[in-house]
Order: C-alpha cells, then structure tokens, then sequence
C-alpha cells in the first residue's frame, strides 16, 4: 500500500544510468542518486547526503561486504555503498550503517519503465 | 583491598639462581645485577625504589615476603597483593630464547616457593619467553596447575604487537588455563624489542615515562582488539598494567570511528572495539594521572570508556612513583572505591580463589 502523497518521479534516463552507473537527480527538493549495482544489476535510489559528515555518498562505490573469522576474509552477501568521506558503509536495502544503529541514509524505491529511472518519494 | 601491582626483587641472588637449571646457573650468575636481563639505556635519575623503605638482602627493599607484608600488606590490610616481577618482566625481550626460558622457570618456581609459600595474600604472576611463543605456552602449562598464580604476565617492550599470530599460543594457554594476560609497561627499546612510539629510544627517563610506558599499552592493546583475539578466545581477559588512564578515551573513541570506516581490513570485529574493551580488559590504576585540581573531567572521560568497572587498583609498591592507596580511596568517587579497590581486580582473577 502507498503511504498519502508519494508519488513516483521521472530520475533520468536508463541509457544514462547503463552509461555511467549512476544518475544524480534533484526530486522534491533532495538531491538523490540512483546507483546501478553492475555485480548483481539491482539498481538502487539512495539520498545523496551522508548522515555522518554529509558526504555526496552516491559518488562512493557499491560493493558486497566483507566479513569472516579472525585472520579470515570472507564476503557475506550484502551489497553495501561505500562513502566517499571517512569510508563508512550503508547497507544498500536498509540505508542502515551496520557498524552504527543511529545512523542511515534514505533509501527509496526505484523501477524502470519505458526507458526512464522511476524513484519514489513522499512529495 | 587488592593491589594488582607489587613488584618483588630478587636480593639474595644466590637464592635466586638456586631455582636456574644446573646446566645454564654459572651463565646467569656471571651477568651481573640484572642476570642477564636487559638493561635500560637510561637511568632514573634518583632511583627506581623508595627511599625510605627497609633495605633487604643485597641492599633491596621488598625482597622479602616479610618485608612486603611489614611496608604494605599489613599496614594498609591488603587482602590479596598480586606479585609481578621487577627487571623479570624484560625476560621476553632477552636475545636469547633459551636463556629466557630457564629464567622464567626460575622465576616462576622462585616466585612460588620463597613468596606464595609464605603468605596467602600472595598471588603470583607468571612471567614467560614471549620471543618464542610455544616455550611460553608450555610455561604457563606448567606452572598453572598452582591456583595461587593468577596471571600470566608480558612486558610493554616485544618484537611485534601482541596480536601478532605469532603470539596465538601464548593467548591460547593461557586462556586455556583460566588465566587474564597481564602487559606491564617497562622494556620498551632494550634487547630484542622495538622502541615504543616508533621514533626510536628516548633520552631521558621522563620522556620514558611520560610516553614510552603508555605507547606500548596502547599498541598492544588496539593489536589484540584489531587481530580479534578476544574473539578467538572467548575466556581471555586482560589487565593492561601501568601505562596511563588518561589517552583511553581518546584511543578508543579513535578506535572506534576508524573501525567503521575500516572495518573492511578486519571485517572480523562485529562489534565497536570499545565494547570490547569494557567487557574483557581491565587496567591498573598506578600511576594515575595527577591532574592540577581536575580530577572531575579525568573521571567523567573514564566513566565514557567504562569506568569504573574497567579499574583495578595498584600501588607499584616499592617504586618511587608508587600509589599510596589512602590516598587513592581519598581521590576516588565513593561509589567508585569498591570496585576499584577490590570487586573488579576479584572478579578477573575469578578462576583463581581470592580470600577476601
């Protein structure tokens, strides 16, 4: 069920996003990145604004997350996007940054649909 | 009360190298004063001891149990004094493994005939080769069966941080054993160690004491935590022993936020370090910062790190720079004094019976 007032907004064009991986678009007034994750072909709408010092975050890098016993390096799975600035890591379903509880960065949900991003948001 | 820092000396030498193995005694006796272990390239400029403290044998003060009990167990009733050894803690830097070795057994029989043996407030710490890491676990091995040992203990000086896998077995035995590895400051540059701060060995003695004692403690201490040891052994406690209070926030709080931008490194730590740290090591209280009347702001920052749950206390009796505990209980909040002064230190030796 949509919440009241959501709607869905024109983010840019799939051509550009297959380009480059990532659009940058302004969408009720927030700056927000839509980042395609080329390991799995997810495409994620994200905030561009790091919780933790305000960092374009979309500008980071998308990458699975490392984990593993002491001395062991293993991945566990999730797709996270790296910041920029100071390398905090946002688990790309949740926004959540998996080292700090209080800390997350909007997520919104994305389709594609006629040649064109669609991001989601409350106004 | 427990002190969790009562250094012993070694007076009567002869009845010292009466403890080394037969075929390496004459070795030791022909090391002069120190047998053997390394020696400081500075001097404390008035002496490492107390003054006004009874001279023993060979002129040294608290080379005895009696003298010990007679200048501190008794006068301030101290239930349990936890013995480490005094230039011994250096034998983990010595050059040569084997040498190290036969000390630490001697030490160890040492500490437990001529001082356990005389008083049941006496725990004992077991010092061990840490330069070749199985000799030290078998050591601990040995030694531990006597429940009146209550842990292991390591100098600041090492070959590399004691994270290190190199250092595994050590960890390993003693947590094995139910035992908290104890690191002294001390050794930082002599023998086989690398200085402590990195920029090579300081001058004087109060650049060491300032810096160098507590350079060491924090190396070792982000080592463990960054290598994951408390996570590969869930039964090891640590007691990080003489090298500041103070710089703890800031290292943690530094710790902290690095582990969230690169925990990708040691993608093993699940947890903030500083939790870590507030459940499963624990740091003596001597010598504890003096701070010009602002004693308010150094408890505040402690109690954010975990105080006062992470502090045990210790006086460093016989050194000059030792901690009266009078004077302790009067500084400390008085809701802090008796963790400090007796349930945390009784609580981390818990494998080990404490009369209280």
């Amino acid at each position: 069920m949509r919440a009241a007032g959501e709607r869905w907004h024109d983010g840019g064009g799939c051509t550009d996003l297959e380009r480059d991986g990532r659009l940058i678009a302004r969408i009720s007034g927030r700056e927000i990145g839509v980042l395609l994750d080329r390991a799995t072909g997810d495409v994620h709408a994200v905030r561009n604004r790091c919780p933790h010092h305000g960092a374009p975050i979309c500008l980071g890098a998308v990458r699975e997350r490392s984990a593993g016993a002491p001395g062991r390096y293993e991945l566990d799975g999730r797709r996270v996007l790296h910041c920029p600035w100071h390398g905090w890591e946002f688990d790309l379903e949740s926004g959540r940054c998996p080292e700090d509880g209080s800390m997350r960065v909007a997520v919104y949900p994305v389709r594609l649909e006629a040649g064109r991003v669609l991001v989601r948001t409350s106004a | 009360m427990i002190d969790c820092d009562i250094h012993v000396q070694i007076g009567d030498r002869e009845q010292f190298l009466a403890f080394v193995e037969p075929g390496q005694r004459e070795w030791f006796r022909s090391q002069g004063p120190l047998l053997g272990t390394p020696g400081y390239t500075w001097v404390h400029p008035t002496g490492f001891m107390r003054d006004e403290l009874e001279a023993g044998p060979g002129g040294t003060p608290a080379s005895t149990p009696e003298l010990v009990c007679r200048e501190l167990i008794d006068p301030y009733g101290v239930d349990v004094g936890l013995l480490t050894a005094d230039d011994g803690i250096a034998v983990s830097v010595m050059a040569s493994p084997y040498r190290a070795a036969a000390y630490a057994r001697a030490h160890n029989d040492w500490m437990r005939d001529v001082w356990l043996d005389a008083d049941p407030r006496f725990r004992g710490t077991i010092i061990v080769p840490a330069q070749d890491p199985r000799a030290a676990a078998d050591e601990i091995r040995r030694v531990a069966d006597d429940s009146r040992f209550a842990a292991v203990l390591l100098c600041g000086g090492a070959e590399r941080p004691y994270g290190e896998p190199r250092y595994l077995p050590l960890f390993e035995a003693a947590a094995e054993c139910g035992l908290p590895v104890a690191i002294h400051s001390g050794a930082e540059g002599l023998g086989i160690s690398t200085t402590a701060g990195g920029v090579g060995l300081p001058s004087f003695y109060i650049e060491w004491h300032t810096l160098g004692s507590g350079c060491s403690i924090m190396t070792h201490l982000v080592s463990l935590l960054c290598h994951g040891a408390f996570d590969r052994f869930p039964d090891l406690n640590l007691l990080l022993m003489e090298g500041g209070l103070g710089w703890l926030p800031g290292v943690l709080w530094r710790l902290d936020t690095n582990w969230r931008g690169l925990r990708s490194e040691v993608p093993w730590l699940d947890r903030r370090p500083s939790e870590v740290v507030a459940e499963r090591v624990r740091f003596t209280t001597q010598p504890l910062e003096h701070t010009d009347g602002a004693d308010e702001l150094l408890f505040a920052m402690l109690e954010a790190v975990g105080a006062p749950g992470i502090l045990c206390f210790s006086s460093d009796h016989p050194h000059w720079d030792y901690d009266d505990p009078r004077q302790m209980l009067r500084r400390l909040p008085a809701d802090w004094r008796p963790g400090i002064m007796h349930d945390n230190a009784a609580a981390l030796l818990r494998a080990r019976p404490v009369v209280a």
